[in-house]
């Protein structure tokens, strides 16, 4: 479903597409939990899955992937059904 | 309540008649505080969804959703953007319905774990483990469905978080203090709902911590350290951490 067609034109990569994913803190989610999310939806290595948790949670949020908008939006409605909250925007913002 | 173990192809443990009753009941809040109507209902009358009172027709929606007033509500259907009303208000029409269902099912699924019968009916087991725990006293969830089961558990805290005024790591800590020391007195009407609902929030941050620790133990060796990006050469770059 085109979304926005003037966003999501086939650039995928390029700067002038790029949006991100970001993950924001809040007090009652557990840290494994952020952490599993991360490594089941996304793929991460424990490693990089923790070190993203830990932005999360010592920063207040983390940009957790890149892309397109449409596939940010993807990301982001995944995030909401886990539980977590996620918006996303601009990369260049 | 006990710490969920694994057996087999399936993930159980043991939960009290009196905290299952209780779980299901937060769990039943939950689903009505979403628009589901009441889960016991549910089970007990008609199971094809149309009392829910949503049609299809609903999926198709053309016109914007406002965002959900009560603040519980809105943190299970959160923004998409922070700043831009136009990302969030698209991303709600598109994507709020079917959100909501889904939150909507699962907390079904794990009402009707909660008030099964007899162990078998959550699924998931073979049966030859049968009969080592008293019938009705074990909660059983298929592999699969585990993931969904910890999503579950957090929207339920989410929304408890949100009621006892969980903002931050704060209040979190204080809470625990309180409900670990706490006496309301029998009048305390107020700080009685507290002490319960506090309760209840700890003992299933505990539990799905005992979940989380069965979930991450299942999960494949990530990657190679050498192709981090698993999912097509996508993912935060180093550049990234700079943005606001």
């Amino acid at each position: 479903m085109e979304i926005a067609p003037e966003e999501t034109t086939r650039t995928d990569g390029s700067l002038a597409d790029a949006w991100v994913t970001v993950v924001w803190n809040d007090p009652v989610n557990l840290m494994s939990y952020v952490t599993y999310v991360f490594r089941s939806y996304f793929g991460y290595p424990q490693a990089k899955a923790e070190k993203l948790m830990r932005e999360v949670h010592e920063q207040g949020r983390s940009a957790v992937s890149t892309g397109n908008r449409e596939q940010m939006e993807v990301d982001v409605q995944a995030m909401h059904s886990f539980g977590l909250w996620a918006t996303l925007q601009r990369g260049d913002a | 309540m006990r710490a969920f173990r694994r057996e087999g192809g399936a993930l159980v443990a043991e939960v009290d008649p009196g905290e299952r009753e209780v779980l299901a009941t937060v769990v039943a809040d939950v689903a009505e505080l979403l628009g589901a109507g009441r889960l016991e209902e549910r089970a007990a009358g008609s199971h094809d969804g149309a009392a829910d009172g949503r049609s299809p027709a609903l999926r198709l929606r053309l016109d914007p959703l406002p965002a959900p007033d009560d603040p519980a509500v809105h943190r299970l259907l959160p923004d998409a953007s922070r700043d831009d009303a136009e990302v969030s208000a698209e991303f709600r029409r598109l994507t709020e319905d079917d959100l909501r269902q889904q939150k909507i099912d699962r907390l079904a699924e794990l009402h009707a774990m909660l008030t099964a019968e007899d162990d078998g009916a959550a699924g998931g087991g073979t049966g030859r483990r049968r009969g080592r725990h008293a019938a009705g006293a074990t909660v059983r969830v298929a592999a699969d469905r585990a993931p969904a089961l910890a999503a579950t558990l957090t929207d339920v805290r989410l929304v408890l978080g949100d009621r006892l005024g969980v903002t931050d790591e704060e209040a979190s800590e204080r809470l625990e203090r309180e409900v670990l020391r706490a006496r309301p007195a029998a009048d305390d009407h107020q700080g009685q709902a507290r002490q319960y609902l506090g309760s209840v929030f700890l003992a299933l941050g505990w539990w799905q911590e005992t979940l989380m620790a069965c979930l991450l133990a299942d999960l494949p060796d990530g990657p190679a350290d050498g192709d981090p990006d698993a999912r097509g050469g996508r993912g935060p770059g180093g550049g990234l951490g700079s943005a606001p």
